[in-house]
């Protein structure tokens, strides 16, 4: 016979244990590890990719550095040896002539390998749609309003400055199109060839130089590290994360949900698998020591057992993987439309995350259990087998590899810390408390009636298991209750920030004149809106009689990127008499109408970054005008509210007399936008923007995203369950015998019944509260510092958590005890002996 | 009594000690003992009188604190676990109270399992005869917990004699079934003990299974008292 018994042996076992079923919970919970990983991370990779390709496309680029002078051609030179893509372009408003009309138009001249990034569709003379790159010299692209309002057609001429130049398609879609409501005009796409005929390029013109960037990530890096402490206060260096779009912010909390969320699956299949991997070796001690009483070298159990986990690990990791692929695909095949993912990213650092997962799952949680089993001593087949005793230096590697497997996914080390030390030491505080609750419950057992009392007794008896039994179980509820209440209050954030009646036009440029029979059309059609707001632009020109080009020197300490905005270029400056929806003042008081002292209220970024505060005066220039204002009122704005929003608010006094245009913001519902439209045609000199594209796109996503969370809901529930019933069935021996006795003693099997029900209700019912405690302070640390939101407390839930608990529990123990409980006494004794 | 060259164990001046927290107790002391190859022998006692005890230091599962051991003019008490493992899976079998079948495996794989073990070759077919002759030809691929115990230690028994031991160790192997079940595995056990010219040591309460082994030693306190028919008597009326 040949030497490798081991292997036929481990085989053996193996063979018989899955198909019995006996190592269901743990190839469950290493799947169900793996699973999570690999599809959440697959997931999110793929999905942030196509986020990130579609968002890099508002930019048109990976990168963009802005100035107001010439890009110098040492930065173009810098990109060229770092091998990254770029492309010039060059804005400015500018008034463009045809047929003896004229219309401001926002112009863009682009170098050749413009867009980077996103797709720059023009439509033909034919109306073909085709993605394009710049315009050939001598030809332009333009907004189809710019045709209308100018009365020409494709080929004609439109004269740009002194260029006399043909217009050669109709923008349909521009990658980097501003989505501000304040654009000067239609846009308007000229080769930056023609700029010179133009002669448009004056001293003192107002233009805005971009440079765009496209490459590698690590080569983009390298680029901005060079880059960064160069840009001075009329530059600016920025990606699509500095964007405001609400959509971005959404995914972004969405993101760090999911991997939130993700992380705490992983931890409760962790000790899933922790809790197993104990039950595995209780389980198998009997099996080692007959081994080793018949002759099996210690050698021999080790390989033995290391095959037979290792290959109980692989099968576990390999149909996790399957699963996940399963569940990442079917994820990514609802979300195809949504993120237009045409190419796939490489999948192989998910893959890789997951397998390390599964090994580390399988490893270092089983490490201990594994090696207290192959070392048991042959003489417990007569002297009878021990618990496993149980050691807190055990729990290192498995803390560490915990740790590993946070950090290798959410690659954030401080949250990983947080998780696992929070985690900790709320484990601690819940065993102290466990074993006092348990310890309480003999005393109040003592006094009630016989199911109750055995119950009681049952709980003190097993202090030690049931306190750690409490612990999973409460943190499993608390992990639980956390992502529900989480997802709750994120959705409703979501959803709260577009209402159904979302504003989807915004109208511009609305003349004085106008305001009136605008106001009156939109109260005949009842359409719901903002309500006008006049626009005035000007210049802050002092803070405190500091004129802001020293005080902006003055903060040279402060990040460059934030000095820059607010100052340097027009404001749009309005005037109100009461605070718009969406504000907030956070110091200060919102004037009063009689008031006739010149007043402003400011934003509070602007203020922030300004160091403007209550009381200080502002210096403004209008035209030639200039004048001098005091700062009553801070205000916080929603940025991603879809409304109209002002850095600076002042009182009507002041503002009243500038000549003003005004714009508003409007929810027109699908069947009056033929109205509204035909009404705007009589006014060709008010812009309208339409983001109703726009906010579908971003209520599909939410949509979208929000299934995404219920699917990490559900897997985290199965987690939970897991860890639930590993913990039942760990203590199924001891049970056993117990009941065994008792039934020898004559005891009824509705009063065993009820006993094990109330024992499992009651561990049920105080791990629901505990969970619904820690819960709370979880979700302040999370809704204050992860996502940024104000806290809400959510009493409810510690009922919820109760309730469920005590029906999770005492359902699950019921159902593991089932078979148990309604074995006659004999086979009992028969099994127990 | 016993000549040098037929002795298969050979016991002198054993002792067991364990340390509890202030004290040393002694589980056993002064055993003396010689086993010829072939014999029958009961091991007969009180509960906590050390007959376990001795049992397990006999088969090499435990380590005495002094005297010696020798299991086929091996000295097993000089041995390290492994070394100990290695003489039990050529020379010792063993038929426990509890039966301590690999609950995972068939009937027919626990019978193999002591014969895969020392490596001999055929251990499927040898498992096959013996669970025939143990009249469980038809529970082959039956797991213990689908067995009575009366099966169950029927399997233990075949699974102990499948690699032809020289020596046999039997804890109290009919203490967990009834009486009528005790004595068919009494009759099974003798009878293939006879067929293979096992040595049988056996620890056991029962005085009918003592009976039936060609010698009878008494374990009390720790000592082994003589087997004559006085002093079993004499624990016989102590025990009552």
């Amino acid at each position: 016979m040949s030497n490798n018994v081991w292997i036929k042996q481990s085989l053996r076992l193996l063979g018989h244990e899955l198909r019995r079923g006996e190592l269901t919970i743990i190839f469950l919970a290493i799947v169900l590890a793996v699973a999570t990983v690999f599809s959440l991370s697959g997931f999110s990779h793929q999905i942030q990719a196509a986020i990130l390709s579609k968002s890099t496309s508002f930019i048109a680029a990976d990168r963009v550095f802005r100035s107001s002078q010439p890009i110098e051609e040492s930065i173009l030179a810098k990109s060229d040896e770092l091998g990254l893509e770029s492309a010039l372009k060059l804005e400015m408003g500018s008034m463009v002539f045809a047929n003896d009309k004229l219309q401001l138009a926002e112009i863009s001249a682009v170098g050749d390998k413009y867009p980077l990034r996103g797709e720059l569709l023009i439509q033909n003379v034919q109306g073909g749609v085709k993605e394009q790159k710049a315009p050939k010299p001598g030809q332009i692209w333009v907004e189809q309003k710019l045709l209308d309002i100018l009365g020409i057609t494709i080929g004609e001429n439109l004269e740009v400055g002194m260029a006399p130049l043909e217009v050669a398609g109709v923008i349909k879609q521009m990658p980097d199109a501003s989505f501000s409501v304040f654009t000067s005009g239609p846009a308007l796409i000229l080769n930056v060839k023609d700029m010179p005929k133009t002669e448009l390029i004056q001293p003192g013109s107002r233009l805005g130089y971009k440079a765009l960037f496209a490459g590698e990530s690590d080569a983009i890096e390298e680029f901005e590290e060079w880059i960064k402490p160069q840009v001075n206060e009329t530059q600016r260096w920025y990606d699509i994360q500095s964007s405001r779009s609400a959509l971005s912010a959404s995914l972004d909390s969405a993101e760090q949900y999911l991997t939130l969320a993700s992380m705490l699956g992983i931890v409760l299949a962790a000790v899933a698998v922790a809790v197993a991997s104990r039950r595995y070796g209780q389980r198998h001690q009997p099996m080692v020591a007959v081994f080793k009483a018949m002759g099996a070298s210690q050698r021999h159990i080790t390989k033995l057992y290391f095959l037979h986990w290792g290959l109980l690990s692989a099968i576990s990791v390999g149909a996790g993987l399957l699963i996940g692929y399963v569940l990442q695909e079917i994820g990514l095949n609802t979300m195809q439309e949504q993120f237009e993912l045409t190419t796939r990213v490489s999948m192989m650092e998910p893959l890789v995350i997951a397998i390390i997962t599964g090994v580390l799952c399988s490893v270092a949680f089983a490490i201990a259990p594994l090696k207290q089993l192959v070392t048991i001593k042959p003489l417990a087949v007569i002297r009878g087998f021990e618990h496993n005793t149980f050691h807190y230096l055990q729990m290192l590697p498995a803390i560490l590899a915990l740790y590993t497997l946070l950090h290798l996914f959410s690659r954030d080390w401080l949250k990983s810390v947080v998780l696992l030390g929070g985690g900790a030491l709320v484990s601690i505080i819940l065993l102290v408390l466990g074993q006092a609750f348990v310890s309480a419950g003999r005393s109040v057992g003592s006094k009630s009636g016989r199911a109750l009392h055995l119950a009681f007794a049952n709980l003190k008896r097993r202090a030690k298991e049931n306190s750690v039994q409490l612990v999973s179980f409460t943190i499993a509820i608390k992990l639980l209750l956390l992502i529900v209440v989480i997802r709750s209050d994120l959705i409703g954030q979501w959803q709260a920030q577009l209402p159904d009646n979302t504003a989807n036009r915004f109208l511009i440029n609305i003349s004085e004149q106008q305001v009136d029979s605008v106001n009156q059309f939109m109260e005949e059609l009842a359409i719901p809106g903002s309500g006008l707001y006049p626009v005035v632009r000007g210049r802050l020109t002092a803070i405190n009689q500091d004129s802001v080009t020293s005080d902006v020197s003055k903060e040279e300490d402060k990040d460059p990127e934030q000095q820059r905005r607010g100052v340097g270029r027009e404001l749009n400056l309005t005037w109100r008499t009461n605070l718009p929806d969406n504000n907030e003042i956070i110091s200060g008081q919102w004037y009063s109408a009689e008031e006739d002292k010149a007043q402003v209220s400011v934003e509070s970024g602007v203020a922030e970054r300004l160091d403007i505060n209550v009381g200080d005066s502002l210096g403004f220039q209008i035209g030639s005008e200039n004048f001098v204002v005091e700062v009553t009122s801070i205000r916080k704005v929603d940025w991603q509210s879809l409304q109209p929003n002002f850095f600076m608010i002042f009182n009507p006094q002041v503002l009243s007399d500038f000549p003003a245009t005004y714009i508003s913001s409007h929810f027109v519902e699908p069947e009056k936008v033929q109205s509204f439209n035909r009404f705007l045609a009589q006014y060709p000199t008010i812009s309208m923007i339409d983001v109703e594209a726009m906010i579908g796109q971003l209520r599909s996503v939410i949509d979208q995203v929000s299934l995404a969370i219920e699917f990490i809901l559900v897997m985290v529930v199965i987690a939970g369950s897991l860890v639930l019933i590993a913990q039942v069935q760990a203590s199924m021996e001891e049970r056993e015998r117990e009941i065994a006795i008792l039934r020898t003693l004559g005891a009824k099997g509705s009063l065993l019944k009820n006993s094990v029900l109330l024992e499992f209700v009651c561990l049920g019912l105080v791990a629901g509260l505990m969970a619904g405690m820690a819960m709370e302070i979880a979700v302040y640390f999370i809704q204050t510092q992860v996502f940024k939101m104000s806290a809400s407390f959510h009493l409810e839930y510690w009922g919820i958590g109760m309730v469920a608990g005590a029906t999770f529990v005492g359902v699950m123990g019921m159902i593991s005890c089932w078979r148990l409980l309604n074995m006659s006494s004999v086979t009992l004794i028969r099994r127990t002996m | 009594m016993n000549s040098e060259s037929d002795i298969i164990l050979k016991v002198s001046d054993l002792t067991k000690s364990v340390t509890l927290e202030n004290h040393i107790l002694d589980l056993l002391s002064d055993i003396n003992l010689a086993v010829s190859a072939g014999e029958t022998l009961a091991i007969v006692g009180a509960s906590g009188s050390g007959k376990t005890t001795l049992l397990s230091l006999l088969a090499g599962l435990d380590l005495p604190s002094g005297g010696r051991i020798e299991l086929k003019g091996q000295a097993i008490h000089t041995m390290d676990e492994e070394q100990r493992s290695a003489i039990r899976a050529k020379h010792v079998g063993f038929i426990f109270q509890q039966f301590l079948l690999v609950s995972s495996l068939t009937a027919l794989e626990n019978v193999m399992l002591p014969a895969e073990l020392a490596q001999l070759p055929n251990a499927e077919q040898r498992a096959k005869a013996l669970l025939e002759q143990v009249d469980l030809a038809d529970r082959l691929n039956h797991f213990p917990s689908q067995m009575s115990g009366g099966e169950q230690q029927r399997v233990a028994i075949a699974r102990a004699f499948i690699t032809q031991p020289d020596i046999l160790f039997a804890d109290e192997p009919t203490g967990n079934l009834d009486s009528k079940t005790g004595l068919h595995i009494t009759e099974l056990l003798f009878d293939l003990n006879k067929q293979n010219g096992t040595t049988l040591i056996l620890v056991t309460h029962d005085e009918k299974l003592a009976d039936r082994c060609g010698r009878k030693v008494i374990v009390d306190g720790g000592r082994l008292v003589d087997d004559s028919a006085e002093t079993l008597s004499k624990l016989r009326t102590v025990n009552e």
